[in-house]
């Protein structure tokens, strides 16, 4: 681009030619003071990144249809006592005995079909995420789960289906709660408590326009494992004859036939894999037990795999009703070492007060916030930013999405472990009435949630950062990147002051192909990048070893690799002029590149690594230039130079960052190979972005560091 | 215009005898009803029969409410007298049985639940999406397909009173028609021109309950044109209240205190339109009622609200009305029977039957209606009329000669 950019103003100004056009002025001015342009512009980014928490606007309902909350809920104590006596039934049977957890299901599938609801049983072979170098981007169905299946482990589902009395059927929501049939859990039975009473309401109601179906997912092998593979079977159905036969044959001997067997006598408990509509919203519930808390309160995970979140109607009809209807305390996650941070509350107090002074200025501008309010704004924006950037799916909702279905998790904590039943009742009853409020409102929808935004960072349940506005910051970052690379591109090939007399100052003899070797080199680092990121899966064949021992082979076959590189490629010649400015120019067209596709891919990792790699791009000049100069300035630019590239190193990054966030008393080499390893195992872009573009731009980095100009 | 050049002839001759004067106010009446006839001016005409045309524009569960404010005035208007054959009802969707509805089949506009607006008889003549601006413009205008069924046809006259009644959403000079379209004041004002100009109503209330609802009269020129909005340029028209067991709002406030106001009375009450203007709260609506009364030319306190939301006729009062019931068994029982189907014709000719024998005057008014009613072409009137001045002629050129 830069280069293009170049050859425009290289055309545009031969002598005959006096007036270009504007634009190409514009161009020119800006790249020939493209370092105050660049300086300003990071500091402008950075800035508009940490003014994000006051820019936030409060979320809103958008889509008119959904109107949450106004209906009142049916739900009564019937179904509570009703469910309560189901929970009863499911942890009153012996957890130690080997079928408690056949006799868990058959109990549950009993109650359900006792509700007049189709009930039926999903088996499958849980099988672990394993990196997979062509599966990235790939859709869903990656053909792993019936290619070894060991009959030795397996989960059922239970699948409980409401057809809605009035309509079509051809759209449904889905309710899943994980539960460990083979486990006496308290909370899990609460989840099944809340969910049964919401089933046995919405199996009654005339009112519904979309199917509901309830997933009680066996999770056992893990929640996500569950929820995806039934989430599979029900998108992609297997049609061929032989791989059914060979999953059958595979729970041949193992009592499920056994179990249905049983059921069918009394129940109808359909042997095939039943199905309903496309599905509008999937409400993943929990209940988890969280010690020393003040009141009942219902956290929300929305961000799936890559950084994609649910629609954000989502998120406010959740939390509209849960803290307008059913007063829970709504929370989304956030850092809680920013809140320790001082210098953040010193940024709060700083921007508090410009907003007051604004304030006082003109009454119109209301940009003020709070100083508690900011700082949590920026903690939950952090999290929300880095939950993003991470790719991997906070929850079993991340399953849904994968399938463009609109899910987030509910979990719901209550304040004390219930031992009154009273309370407990009353814990489930605002439970329920949430789900069914939620219910209610996404079943009044008529097309899929697509009014709000589904690109955004939360920075408060209520408040949100919309994609127009945390653009700007990344806009502001990347944009010196292109001027910076042209204007390196004119000084170094600009011809010898002293052979030719002084000219128009960008009148330059341009020699195209000079970048061609330094492009070779980008391209040589990069390749190598590839090679790195794909070392991790031929390592992880190696049995037997800890993650710390692969992160050592990974590291040391890396080093070999770039070093055969080096000898292969090293060039007797003497550096010529202008030499590191091409690479350098290069590297950030490279980067910029890099840096706005990713963007598009999963914006929050682009984010993060734009504000570490452009500095390091714009800032890298050969330490050799700078020690000879010997001035202040080379001497401040040689310590940011190499700060910034020793942060910038992925490993030291990484355990950086987790000695802030947890403090650095014990760290293991393995930690980064585990970190990793769970980036590849959910197929986050992330891991792409680290090993093919921040990882050779970091070498190329330290290479123009390091040249010997 | 006819009636001109009699009236010149007679004014020549004045000074002829009792006896030409006698003829020649028997001329004079004979024609200028023969000019009424002709509807040369709509002012005179009589009023004789009511339409009334409710829209709903909008669709969707969560705008149920407009479905409700529709049906309600529906069954006020047909309460009050106007037949299901002279309702023209356009619904865009079917909330009743739409799969969310709580009640199926039902519609209610009160969260008490009393009345089911979609209970015994609901004739919709358009239906889900039939109802377009074209098809409304095409009820408006009479233009139809050859197809289309009397039904469906707005077939009003010169005398007929028409109720244009239309909720949904709106802005400013528009009405959204099915999420997809637009009717636009523009477009509003020319359908009622063209009625005005093809006799298709003597009056004409609109009243519109959408936001900004007073700028869909902006374009309206055609007279005898009566216009009421729910609210003012740059407001909103708000819902009364939610039903929260059927999930959703389910009336607007102006119809709702429209309604109220109707409620209180029955057919023969003479509540006059002014009375119904000033029924409006703008504290209660949230917004400010617009009457545009400027085309009309009657007093409103005169009108009783049943000449558009009811179809009570005026009848002419004679003498002796009461000493005829004795006598007329067979007509009561007729009347008991047309009361039912409401044909304002038959009641008419009934009215004058029973007139028949006791006032020669009226009995001779309603005579010439009948006549005027059963003499297709009135030509032939106007010939006799011309006949009969030959004579007259021939008798002044003898007395001058």
């Amino acid at each position: 681009m830069a280069e293009v950019e170049k050859k425009e103003v290289a055309a545009a100004t031969p002598p005959w030619k006096p007036k270009p056009r504007p634009i190409v002025r514009l161009g020119i001015v800006l790249i020939s003071h493209s370092l105050l342009v660049s300086v300003v512009c990071c500091t402008a980014g950075v800035v508009a990144l940490f003014l994000l928490p006051m820019l936030a606007k409060n979320t809103y309902i958008s889509e008119n249809a959904l109107m949450p909350g106004s209906a009142s809920s049916m739900l009564s104590n019937d179904d509570i006592s009703e469910a309560e006596r189901l929970a009863k039934d499911l942890t009153s049977l012996n957890s130690g005995a080997a079928d408690a957890g056949i006799e868990r299901r058959r109990v549950l599938a009993k109650y359900l079909s006792d509700l007049g609801v189709e009930v039926g049983y999903h088996k499958f072979e849980p099988h672990q995420n394993q990196f997979h170098p062509l599966h990235f981007f790939s859709s869903p169905d990656s053909g792993l789960s019936r290619e070894n299946g060991s009959c030795s482990s397996y989960g059922i589902n239970v699948v409980g289906i409401i057809r809605a009395p009035q309509a079509d059927g051809k759209e449904a929501i889905v309710l899943v709660t994980p539960f460990n049939f083979r486990k006496n859990s308290s909370s899990e039975a609460l989840s099944i408590s809340i969910g049964y009473a919401v089933f046995s309401l919405l199996s009654r109601v005339t009112w519904l326009a979309k199917d509901i179906i309830w997933l009680v997912a066996d999770s056992q092998y893990g929640e996500y494992a569950s929820v995806a593979s039934w989430l599979r079977d029900y998108h992609i159905p297997v049609f061929s004859a032989s791989s059914s036969h060979n999953a059958d044959s595979c729970f041949e001997g193992n009592n499920i036939n056994l179990l249905r067997e049983e059921s069918l006598d009394r129940t109808e408990i359909s042997s095939g894999f039943r199905r309903a509509g496309t599905m509008a919203a999937a409400l993943v519930l929990k209940v988890t037990d969280v010690k020393g808390q003040l009141e009942d309160t219902l956290s929300v995970y929305a961000e799936a795999s890559n950084g994609q979140m649910p629609n954000l109607d989502l998120i406010n009809v959740v939390n509209y009703l849960a803290v307008h209807r059913q007063g829970l305390r709504v929370k989304v996650e956030k850092f809680l070492s920013v809140l320790r941070w001082e210098w953040i509350w010193v940024l709060g107090d700083t921007l508090n007060f410009i907003g007051k002074v604004a304030g006082s200025l003109n009454p119109e501008w209301k940009f003020g916030i709070s100083t508690p309010d900011y700082v949590e704004g920026t903690a939950t924006l952090a999290n929300s930013l880095y939950r993003q950037a991470l790719g991997i799916p906070t929850g079993p909702h991340g399953a849904f999405r994968d399938f463009q279905v609109d899910a987030i998790t509910l979990e719901i904590s209550p304040k004390v472990v219930y031992t009154n039943q009273g309370r407990r009742n009353e814990f489930i009853l605002r439970s329920a009435r949430l789900i069914e409020g939620v219910v209610r409102s996404v079943n009044n929808l008529l097309e899929k949630f697509h009014q709000s935004f589904f690109l955004y960072l939360l920075t408060s349940p209520a408040k949100f950062v919309s994609v127009g506005v945390y653009m700007i910051g990344f806009a502001l970052l990347v944009a010196p990147l292109p001027l910076v690379a042209a204007s390196l591109y004119v000084d170094a090939n600009k011809p010898d002051p002293s052979s030719q007399g002084p000219k128009h100052k960008l009148q330059i003899n341009f020699k195209p192909w000079k970048w061609l070797s330094a492009a070779k080199q980008v391209f040589t680092v990069h390749a190598w990048g590839v090679f790195v990121s794909l070392l991790p899966y031929f390592i992880s064949q190696i049995p037997n070893s800890t993650p710390a021992a692969h992160s050592i082979i990974w590291f040391s076959l890396s080093t070999f690799g770039l070093l055969v590189l080096y000898l292969i490629t090293k060039s007797h010649s003497k550096p010529q002029k202008g030499e590191w400015e091409n690479l350098k120019s290069v590297t950030i067209s490279v980067v910029f590149i890099g840096l706005l596709l990713m963007s598009v891919v999963n914006f929050a990792t682009a984010q993060i690594g734009a504000l570490v790699l452009v500095p390091a791009c714009l800032l890298a000049q050969p330490l050799k230039l700078d020690i000879r100069d010997a001035s202040l300035k080379s001497f401040l630019r040689i310590a940011c130079n190499v700060f910034i590239s020793f942060v910038a190193f992925p490993p030291v990054g990484f355990f950086v960052l987790k000695g802030v966030n947890e403090g650095f008393g014990d760290m293991d080499v393995g930690e980064f190979w585990t970190w990793l390893e769970s980036l590849w195992a959910w197929n986050s872009a992330t891991y792409i972005y680290i090993g093919m573009v921040h990882l050779p731009c970091w070498v190329l980095c330290l290479h123009i560091l390091l040249h010997s100009c | 215009m006819r009636s001109k050049l009699p009236d010149a002839a007679s004014s020549r001759k004045m000074a002829a005898s009792s006896a030409v004067v006698a003829i020649l106010a028997s001329i004079w009446l004979c024609s200028s009803i023969a000019a009424d006839a002709s509807g040369s001016s709509s002012e005179t005409t009589m009023h004789t029969n009511n339409w009334a045309v409710l829209v709903c524009t909008s669709r969707f569960w969560f705008n149920y409410r407009h479905m409700a404010n529709t049906l309600s005035l529906y069954r006020t208007v047909k309460r009050l007298g106007i037949p299901d054959e002279r309702i023209i009802l356009m619904l865009a969707d079917d909330m009743a049985c739409n799969s969310r509805n709580k009640y199926p089949a039902q519609v209610f506009n009160n969260e008490n639940h009393w009345l089911n607006l979609y209970g015994d008889n609901v004739e919709v003549d358009y239906r889900g999406y039939e109802v377009t601006v074209e098809n409304f413009l095409r009820v408006l205008t009479g233009r139809h397909e050859s197809a289309v069924p009397r039904s469906k046809r707005l077939l009003s006259d010169e005398g007929s009173h028409i109720l244009l009644y239309m909720t949904g959403h709106g802005g400013d000079e528009f009405l959204k028609f099915q999420d997809s379209e637009e009717l636009q004041s523009h477009d509003l004002a020319d359908a009622v021109k063209q009625m005005k100009e093809k006799h298709r109503f003597k009056e004409l209330l609109i009243m519109v309950d959408t936001c900004q609802a007073a700028t869909l009269f902006n374009q309206l020129h055609s007279p005898g044109v009566l216009a009421i909005a729910s609210s003012m340029k740059g407001e909103n028209s708000y819902s009364h209240h939610l039903d929260s067991d059927v999930g959703v709002s389910v009336v607007d406030r102006f119809t709702f205190y429209t309604l109220a106001f109707f409620e209180r009375l029955n057919m023969y009450d003479n509540a006059s339109l002014s009375r119904l203007f000033n029924s409006y709260d703008p504290n209660l609506l949230m917004s400010n009622a617009y009457y545009r009364t400027d085309l009309y030319q009657r007093n409103l306190q005169e009108v009783p609200v049943t000449n558009f939301f009811g179809s009570v006729m005026e009848t002419v009062h004679t003498d002796s009305a009461y000493r005829a019931f004795p006598q007329k068994n067979t007509p009561r029982e007729t009347r008991i029977r047309t009361g039912n189907t409401a044909e304002d014709d038959s009641r008419r000719s009934i009215l004058t039957d029973m007139t028949k024998a006791e006032c020669p005057f009226t009995r001779i008014v309603s005579s010439l209606e009948s006549k005027m009613e059963t003499v297709g072409n009135l030509d032939s009137l106007v010939n006799y009329g011309l006949v009969m001045i030959l004579p007259v002629l021939v008798v002044s050129v003898w007395l001058s000669t």
